[in-house]
């Protein structure tokens, strides 16, 4: 009995690593496919770099015009934005082909997918290698550096922990939001600015303190849309700003528990959307 | 092809004729509108983007008069109509099918070549068609934002005058630069990265992101030399007054420069575009 659970265990762990190396081929496949094209390859590198530098720069340029935005410094301001950028890298990196699933749905390749020894959730996501990702990571990392030179914070491992989880929770929840937005495309055609919706949201208010918003603006994006969990608030527990989010301390301390919890409930979704998907072709 | 269409040659034939292309515009509209969930996410979005928007500038001026020449008014109705702007001046052809780099990889641009109507003609009536409805959806949001109060009128009516007048210049750039990167699709199939250049560009440049009059110096001296700041800098700044209605004969100057200089440009694109259009390799 126990030398037959063993040997399920033993398989289980091999499918796992044998999974894990189909991952990697076909991702190995699809960067080679975009290295095919090395003009867009080229571009797209440093368009991501740029995208997220001209980001920085504006922020900059805001914190220099207006110092002391709602009582927080200009490296606290950092934190909020390489916590944000740092989870948007592993969003782009991991969640990108989510935003192709309008195009996957409309070419009826889910149809394809539904009938392949593999998970169409995983399918989708190895869809396309995402080049933009490089750009958006070295340029997060970057910001990331510059932000921990200027912030005179206490660094201790649990510190360095919860930094850590805030950034998984941050992309978990960016995930989520993806992953939801994608169900919709098994039963309607959706245009990607449905997607970018959010993604528009975080990019250009996820930035700044929520402090210097109106009430009913902070209260809906932090209870309607959870853009508050992305970064403000696990800014604000590292800086010792809690007081000012005007949010109950525990949640504030549980922020980076929002995205996790958020993407098992979008994967259910998707899992139980899945069962009534509408082909293309009927 | 012209005699089919014009049996006895005479006036009104002729100009029925000239116009019946014209229906082409009604595409994109037709197509929106008969899918009216479409509608939502768009609307939702430009609603929630304006309402932050104008919450963010307010905050921002909590503490400040006048920065960089604009008080709070002006930055805040320049920062919503870039963001109407943002949000308008494209329309998403993604979900269609409908783009340049899908009609190429699907092969069915071939058919922009055989039809009566030459592709260039073609390919401006369905733009005109986007600017259209997008405008008429920018109109009501700006009417709608005019309303309550959120988006001040411009100073005088020569001002209006002139930012009415450099707005059509600037569309009329924009629709050259989009052109330009369709056109791109001619010769390497794909032109997502170049998309994701202008995009990067017109955002930081033209002052959709934020006002380019809060940049540095140096800055603004590069984006005069480019011609994405004359798209909606240019038009937004004699709206709010930041620019006197006196200087519009050297910004229409540069405006007409760039749009003839896209327009040549254009042209002998086309041609050499025609000359070399592949269709599944072949």
């Amino acid at each position: 009995m126990a030398q037959g659970t063993g040997r399920q265990v033993v398989r289980q762990v091999r499918g796992f690593f044998a999974a894990w190396r189909l991952v990697l081929r076909i991702t190995a496949a699809n960067l080679g496919g975009r290295l095919q094209y090395r003009g867009d390859f080229l571009t797209v590198l440093a368009m991501g770099l740029a995208w997220q530098t001209s980001v920085f720069v504006f922020v900059a340029v805001i914190l220099t015009r207006f110092p002391g935005l709602g009582g927080w410094s200009a490296s606290d301001v950092l934190l909020i934005l390489a916590i944000r950028l740092l989870a948007h890298g592993v969003v782009v990196t991991v969640f990108n082909s989510l935003l192709l699933t309008p195009y996957i749905a409309q070419q009826g390749l889910i149809d394809f997918y539904l009938v392949r020894p593999m998970p169409v959730y995983r399918q989708v996501l190895l869809y396309q290698f995402p080049l933009n990702a490089m750009g958006d990571c070295f340029a997060a990392i970057v910001l990331f550096a510059v932000a921990i030179t200027r912030l005179r914070l206490h660094w201790t491992p649990a510190t360095v922990v919860y930094l850590a989880a805030a950034v998984t929770g941050g992309a978990l929840l960016e995930g989520a939001v993806l992953t939801m937005v994608s169900i919709l495309t098994f039963r309607r055609t959706i245009g990607m600015s449905v997607f970018m919706w959010f993604d528009r949201m975080i990019g250009t208010f996820g930035n700044y303190p929520f402090s210097i918003l109106p009430l009913a603006a902070r209260a809906a994006l932090t209870y309607v849309f959870p853009v508050a969990f992305v970064a403000y608030l696990p800014a604000a527990v590292l800086t010792g700003r809690i007081a000012s989010t005007g949010v109950p301390a525990w949640l504030a301390y549980a922020s980076p528990a929002a995205g996790p919890l958020l993407y098992v409930g979008a994967r259910y979704a998707w899992h139980r959307a899945l069962r009534r998907y509408e082909s293309g072709s009927g | 092809m012209q005699e089919a269409i014009i049996p006895n040659g005479g006036v009104p034939s002729r100009l029925r004729a000239f116009l019946l292309p014209w229906r082409a515009a009604r595409i994109t509209p037709l197509t929106e509108l008969t899918q009216a969930a479409r509608l939502v996410p768009p609307a939702a979005m430009v609603a929630t983007q304006l309402a932050l928007t104008y919450w963010l500038w307010h905050a921002l001026y909590a503490g400040v008069r006048v920065s960089a020449g604009l008080d709070v008014a002006q930055a805040t109705t320049y920062a919503m109509l870039g963001v109407l702007y943002q949000q308008f001046s494209t329309v998403d052809r993604w979900s269609n099918g409908d783009t340049m780099v899908q009609l190429m990889t699907e092969g069915t641009i071939a058919f922009w070549f055989l039809r009566p109507v030459s592709a260039r003609r073609y390919y401006l009536i369905r733009a005109v068609g986007d600017i259209a409805y997008g405008g008429g959806l920018a109109l009501v949001a700006y009417l709608a934002c005019l309303g309550i109060g959120a988006i001040a009128l411009p100073p005088s009516w020569p001002a209006a005058g002139a930012a009415l007048i450099t707005l059509v210049f600037g569309l009329a750039i924009t629709y050259y630069l989009h052109l330009v990167l369709d056109l791109i699709c001619f010769w390497s199939t794909v032109n997502d990265a170049a998309i994701t250049a202008v995009q990067f560009a017109t955002g930081l440049l033209s002052g959709a992101f934020a006002p380019l009059w809060f940049f540095p110096g140096w800055f603004r001296h590069v984006s005069a030399f480019l011609p994405f700041q004359t798209t909606l800098n240019v038009p937004l700044s004699l709206y709010v007054g930041r620019l006197p209605a006196s200087a519009l004969g050297i910004q229409l100057a540069v405006q007409a420069a760039w749009t003839a200089g896209f327009a040549l440009f254009t042209w002998w694109l086309w041609r050499r575009a025609a000359a070399r259009v592949t269709v599944l390799g072949g």
